[in-house]
């Protein structure tokens, strides 16, 4: 808590300064390690109090060695101006109200205007208050991946092109540092890279496009699409894979996220997009998604602290969920069509 | 290994009986979220200690024979295995590779996430 002070000083003068004269209410820290970090609170000036979030990100590490290129992570203002190009496209992305700067005192992040709504998978796939709006999000899914996928790369020069050789290799390669070997990984690398689909098609790709990075509301659904900072240029199926991946169904029965069906997201795409869906393309991007949540596994279990402890129980027991993604891929390797 | 009672089983059941009704209700927030994950993690060495040996029994059998190898120690096994794999001498669609791999990360579910295999 020490600490807090003069991080609510700082957001407070920021605040003052972009919004206008007000008074920092109910600040709640929602998630965050040590350098990253999301806040939630209101800012009350005259007769109108305004709810934010603060979101605090990591400053980007320099690229290691220059040769091997690394996996995409946008800087805060790329992040931001990205959102806000999707919000011009009609895409229901976080409202971006200021990026920080050096002087802000607060590190690398921006404020946004905070969405109402449920994040959590497992109530969104599985609570009642729900059950009436589940049957849509799927189709919602397909119109706003659409969108995204014809936003204009032209104005987001920042975007990086990533075909799927790079994809593979970049996340195959943080496995080799840790000296880790398994059989199953070692199959899912192999079948990955001999089934490499050609890089003949580009759009912005958001690469973290599932449940659990959407806000949703009871009502209306899909409010809000959160975790834009691995958009690249790519193969569009991507996201689509990433999206049926069930590591990220949170025990929901459907396919699509957990609470819908692969036709009706399918179908939806094709209809907002006049791109017709190759499902095989697709189960490439979904076994390439279960290896990197499997790789993830790996990297989080044998996460230490600076003095060479164990990382915190939360990161460590991620760990044991290697299985999860590797037995998803081979059901996925093994379908035979 | 001494005679210890209770066996680190017992004491690991009694650990999460207890952590579950006289820890977890009396938490919120944050706490609540990491003690229940401590909880799991109880539960999981408990299955490990119970299910690992025979896991691994029936792993170093499918490998000494998928390998034509007699050596005894897993690691090495394995990594002999990882090693065909990455070097393109097994094909991908072999029977036998297959359906080791499919057992030996079934017998690892059962440990670190029951149910995972079951469902669809």
């Amino acid at each position: 808590m020490s600490a807090a002070q003069p991080m609510e000083e700082a957001l407070a003068g920021v605040l003052a300064r972009v919004l206008g004269p007000g008074e920092l209410r109910d600040l709640v820290r929602l998630t965050g390690g040590a350098t990253k970090a999301t806040w939630s609170f209101d800012w009350a000036g005259g007769n109108d109090r305004q709810s934010l979030i603060l979101q605090q990100t990591a400053p980007r590490a320099a690229p290691a060695g220059g040769h091997a290129k690394s996996a995409p992570k946008l800087t805060a203002g790329e992040d931001a101006a990205l959102m806000t190009v999707a919000r011009d496209a009609g895409i229901p992305a976080p409202e971006v109200v200021h990026v920080l700067a050096p002087d802000d005192g607060l590190g690398d992040g921006y404020v946004t205007r905070r969405v109402e709504g449920e994040t959590l998978g497992r109530r969104i796939v599985g609570d009642a208050a729900f059950g009436a709006v589940r049957p849509h999000l799927a189709s919602q899914c397909g119109e706003i991946l659409a969108a995204i996928h014809r936003l204009p790369a032209g104005r987001l020069p920042f975007l990086a092109m990533l075909g799927a050789a790079e994809e593979l290799s970049i996340y195959a390669g943080l496995l080799e540092p840790l000296g880790f070997v398994h059989p199953a990984m070692s199959y899912a690398v192999r079948w990955m890279r001999e089934r490499l689909p050609p890089d003949d098609r580009a759009g912005v790709v958001h690469a973290d496009f599932r449940t659990g990075n959407l806000i949703v509301d009871p009502t209306e659904g899909i409010r809000c699409v959160l975790d834009w900072e691995i958009a690249r240029i790519g193969d569009p199926m991507h996201d689509l894979g990433v999206l049926c991946t069930r590591s990220w169904r949170f025990g929901g029965a459907g396919a699509c996220g957990g609470f819908g069906s692969r036709e009706d997201l399918y179908a939806a795409y094709e209809r907002a997009s006049g791109v017709s869906v190759d499902p095989r393309r697709v189960r490439f991007w979904e076994a390439m998604s279960n290896l990197k949540w499997a790789i993830a596994c790996v990297r989080r279990g044998l996460a230490t602290q600076p003095d060479g402890r164990p990382a915190g129980v939360e990161l460590a027991a991620i760990g044991r969920r290697l299985e999860e993604p590797l037995w998803d891929f081979m059901q996925l390797a093994t379908i035979r069509d | 290994m001494p005679a210890f009672v209770p066996h680190a089983a017992t004491l690991l059941q009694a650990a999460a009986i207890d952590l579950e009704r006289e820890v977890l209700p009396a938490l919120a927030g944050p706490p609540r979220f990491r003690a229940r994950i401590i909880l799991n993690v109880l539960r999981l060495v408990a299955r490990e200690l119970a299910q690992a040996p025979r896991a691994d029994a029936a792993e170093r059998e499918r490998l000494q024979a998928l390998l034509g190898s007699g050596g005894d120690a897993l690691p090495p096994l394995r990594a002999d295995l990882a090693a065909r794999i990455d070097g393109g001498g097994l094909p991908l669609d072999d029977e036998a590779l297959l359906a080791h791999l499919a057992a030996s990360l079934r017998e690892a579910l059962a440990i670190n996430s029951p149910g995972w295999a079951q469902e669809p």
